[in-house]
């Protein structure tokens, strides 16, 4: 009948949650419909009413009306009806608090209806397995529903009496439970072993329903598995992988997004499956197809498509000629409202322009950066995180680099900003373009500097985080690369020489290697340079002696003794203070570390520390006929004549040139 | 004649001896005709056809008429009527289709509206519609378009008044229809325009080489002269 009446004729919310729990069936069943009317669709009402404890009292009345088997609840005919519509109305109610809402997932599984729900499944009422099927389904599309163990014997069991199933809804469950529990190669193996995949392959000639949920339930068996994948495909001589492939082309986008997702996983985990670059394309052009979706397919498209061409040159390279970058920025130009799709086209952008400076030109050509960097200041978290990524990529251009292109405010305000934001991600991924940025080759360095960048580095490197701490000191590194003096003396007394040198002993190994080479970098180049290293009475020089005797990563060893070698091209003062941090650390019994990396199987390590004693021995500088004596008592000049014939050749020549400037001193032959 | 195109020309004789040469099995016909009388909800009709010609419909006909009420509940402005029973046949539908979800609760304003409960048009707005606005920013342009009928005084001329006309209702109800077929794993369109939108296009592209007897009416199919312009 036409109720004009938007509230509900009963009254208040919590009139309606405690009537749930009314002693007669036939209140609770009113009770439960109109909940169930009230919610269905609106986002809004749902929060409202679980907040107000409703599905805890709806899971009551499931529990009960499945309890109460044949007996008559009200003493009247129409019980079994009743009990029936209780069950029905139930578990609609519970499913759509389910639905896209987190929040109930949580709830309906705390309340404990989930054995409830699966009890309905076997109910020889077929409105009643649709009932409990379609609220199962709601729940195992959420992260939050609880994990389905596969390798349990009567769980498989269960699962294989689902996808036997003629119903399409209990079917449709059994594939979002593998769609949303499978994940371990160990799974993925006994679900092929049960027979699983027949099935859905079966299930994929089957509805449409059918088949979008078994081709993401094949996606889930199939992605990275190097065992499964061939076994698949080769069933029936290939009948499974030309099915796939059939409905790349079919009439709905969802079920072609869900078949070109199918065929990206399989093309990551078997490429021998998809060679012959043809399937790729075709896979590319679908998804640049599928990107005009107005609707969530389109969203997730780009998604698919980043999937595909991630750390894969030749992909990308297709991608380009197919347009790619064309119709990613012509979407990026249309406001796009929704952030799901930004995110996926900034993600797109970013992995087609990772290696190919074409893809970079194009993008910056059809005069999209301002797009990019705008997405810096988005509410969004994942945005601004995809942004910096993006921006990381095209930073990668040495022809816009050497132009002094990103070196602006329009781009160094925002991402400096973005080094205070809450999220590490997005420190992280600022980090990251940041890294790249200040590689600035017109040395305008100046203008990061004067918008904060290197104090907020400095910050940053003391971050509680140790990656944060790796990262920025990777970006203060490439800053000081071949910098002039005056932005070395601004990082310098930004980060300071104390907190330098505490860096390169921190815990982490990563943070003391970019400590290290933040060191090389700032002592490289004129000769006044060295004296950083001997700022506050010499304590990062000490760092670095004491660091090089306990470090075990070859990684250390190389930035620490090229920093030594920048440090002994210095003068006599300098050279000899080299030559103490060589010997004096490590006690009677303990090798000098210099003779343990000149043994090292590393050649850039064997290379860097015979850089070390060229100019440490140079003979043009007072004092080297001491040093000479030093090393040759230490066994070193020794350990270099057996090097003169090292597989190595920078070793070769270094081991060479490094003996021909000691035969001034003395005998070599001793 | 001679117009310089080299154009074939087939009389109506010879056209109407090569249609008979065509061999269409009546079973096809008769799918045909069942899709259509199923997918457009005539079930009655639907029925009948089954009776007398044997044709099995592809989908169980008492669905269809669980669909009908909601399409005609829609259609006579019973909007709240049409949501519930939706909600029984399949409350996914509604779960799943924020946009559908929308119109719906739209229609329910525009049918509040049209009856002058002013009032209650107002707290619906409000307690239902705005929400919707927050929960999905794409449907704000249509939400304020709605929301503006309230200001005016004579809402049947007002400029968003095509929002009370019958074709709102009927769109709407079509929404549901679609959404519902969907749901059922069926076609949402017919089988038929397509089968004529292909003829269509396949004439046009015959016109391209050759002048024969064209069908200009579909609704006739008649065969016109190829020597009529």
């Amino acid at each position: 009948m036409p109720s004009a009446s938007p509230s509900t004729s009963s009254g208040r919310p919590a009139d309606l949650v405690s009537r749930l729990a009314s002693p007669d069936r036939g209140a609770r069943l009113r009770a439960l419909r109109e909940l169930k009317n009230q919610i269905i669709g609106n986002r809004t009402k749902k929060l409202a009413y679980l907040k107000l404890g409703a599905v805890p009292a709806v899971a009551a009345v499931l529990a009960d009306a499945s309890d109460d088997g044949d007996g008559d609840g009200d003493g009247d005919g129409s019980c079994c009806c009743r009990r029936h519509d209780l069950l029905v109305q139930s578990a609609a109610a519970l499913g759509s608090f389910a639905c896209g809402v987190d929040v109930g997932v949580r709830a309906v599984v705390d309340a404990g209806a989930l054995p409830w729900l699966r009890r309905l499944l076997v109910s020889p009422d077929e409105k009643v397995v649709d009932s409990g099927a379609r609220s199962l389904k709601m729940i195992y599309q959420s992260k939050l529903a609880p994990k389905y163990d596969f390798l349990d014997h009567q769980n498989l069991e269960f699962l294989l009496s689902l996808l036997n199933s003629k119903n399409d809804n209990v079917t449709g469950l059994g594939a979002s439970i593998i769609t949303h529990s499978c994940q371990t190669s160990a799974e993925q193996w006994a679900l092929y072993e049960a027979g699983v995949f027949q099935k859905l392959v079966d299930l994929i000639g089957g509805s449409v329903s059918q088949r979008d949920a078994s081709l993401e339930s094949l996606t889930a068996i199939i992605k990275n598995n190097h065992e499964v994948t061939p076994k698949i495909l080769e069933f029936e001589n290939g009948r499974a992988l030309n099915l796939i492939i059939k409905f790349t082309i079919d009439k709905s986008p969802r079920t072609r997004l869900l078949a070109c997702a199918c065929l990206i996983a399989v093309s990551k985990t078997s490429s021998r499956y998809v060679e012959g670059i043809e399937l790729e394309s075709k896979l590319i052009y679908r998804l640049l197809e599928l990107l005009e979706d107005p609707g969530q397919v389109g969203d997730e498209a780009s998604f698919a498509l980043s999937s595909l061409i991630e750390e894969k040159e030749d992909l990308q390279k297709l991608a380009f000629e197919a347009n790619a970058i064309n119709k990613l920025c012509f979407h990026l130009q249309n406001g796009l409202s929704c952030p799901k799709r930004l995110q996926g086209i900034l993600q797109a952008l970013a992995n087609i322009c990772s290696k190919l400076e074409i893809c970079r030109s194009k993008l910056l050509d059809l005069q999209a950066f301002d797009l990019v960097s705008d997405a810096l200041r988005h509410d969004c978290t994942d945005i601004r995180v995809a942004a910096c990524i993006c921006l990381r990529s095209l930073s990668r251009s040495v022809k816009n680099l050497s132009a002094g292109y990103f070196m602006n405010e329009t781009v160094i305000i925002p991402l400096l900003q973005l080094l205070h934001d809450p999220s590490i991600s997005v420190q992280l991924a600022a980090l990251g373009a940041i890294s790249n940025i200040v590689i600035d080759f017109t040395r305008r360095k100046s203008n990061f500097i004067h918008c904060g960048g290197v104090k907020l580095l400095a910050e940053l490197s003391m971050a509680m985080d140790p990656v944060v701490r790796s990262h920025s000191l990777r970006a203060l590194k490439n800053l000081t690369f071949l910098a002039d003096r005056k932005c070395k003396e601004v990082v310098l007394s930004e980060i300071t020489a104390s907190a330098l040198a505490s860096l390169i002993r921190d815990p982490e190994s990563a943070v003391q290697e970019q400590a290290l080479a933040l060191v090389r970098n700032l002592v490289d180049g004129c000769v006044q340079s060295v004296d950083y290293a001997f700022t506050e009475n010499g304590i990062i020089l000490d760092a670095i002696g004491r660091q090089l005797q306990y470090a075990s990563k070859a990684e250390i060893g190389i930035q620490g003794m090229y920093a030594l070698s920048n440090i002994a091209s210095g003068s006599k003062v300098q050279k000899d203070a080299v030559m103490d941090q060589l010997f004096q650390h490590g006690g009677m019994n303990t090798q000098p570390f210099i003779m343990r990396f000149l043994h090292s199987n590393d050649n850039q390590l064997r290379t860097a520390s015979i850089w070390v004693l060229i100019n440490l021995t140079t003979s043009y500088c007072p004092g080297a006929a001491g040093r000479v004596l030093k090393l040759r008592n230490a066994g070193i000049i020794l350990q270099l004549k057996s090097m003169v014939n090292d597989p190595c050749l920078d070793v070769k020549l270094r081991v060479r040139a490094t003996l021909s400037q000691c035969m001034k001193y003395g005998d070599s032959t001793m | 004649m001679a117009q310089g195109s080299s154009k074939k020309v087939i009389t109506k004789e010879d056209w109407e001896k090569r249609l008979n040469d065509v061999k269409i099995k009546k079973e096809d016909m008769n799918k045909l005709v069942m899709n259509f009388l199923v997918t457009e909800g005539f079930v009655d009709a639907a029925e009948k056809f089954r009776k007398e010609s044997g044709t099995e419909p592809d989908i169980d006909l008492s669905t269809i008429t669980d669909r009908m009420a909601v399409k005609k509940a829609v259609q006579c402005g019973n909007v709240e009527d049409a949501i519930e029973k939706v909600n029984d046949l399949n409350p996914e539908i509604l779960d799943t289709n924020p946009q559908l979800f929308f119109h719906l609760q739209q229609q329910r304003l525009i049918e509040l509206i049209r009856n002058g409960k002013v009032e209650e048009a107002l707290e619906f707005a409000q307690e239902e519609l705005a929400p919707r606005g927050e929960e999905n920013q794409s449907f704000l342009e249509e939400l304020e378009r709605t929301v503006a009928l309230l200001a005016f005084e004579d809402v049947s001329n007002c400029p968003v008044g095509d929002l009370l006309d019958m074709s709102q209702r009927l769109k709407t109800a079509s929404e549901v229809n679609a959404a519902i077929l969907t749901s059922q794993s069926h076609e949402k369109d017919p089988k038929l325009p397509s089968l004529l939108k292909m003829l269509v296009w396949a004439q046009n592209q015959l016109d391209e080489k050759a002048i024969y007897p064209r069908i200009k009416d579909l609704s006739t199919a008649k065969l016109e002269d190829p020597s009529a312009s």
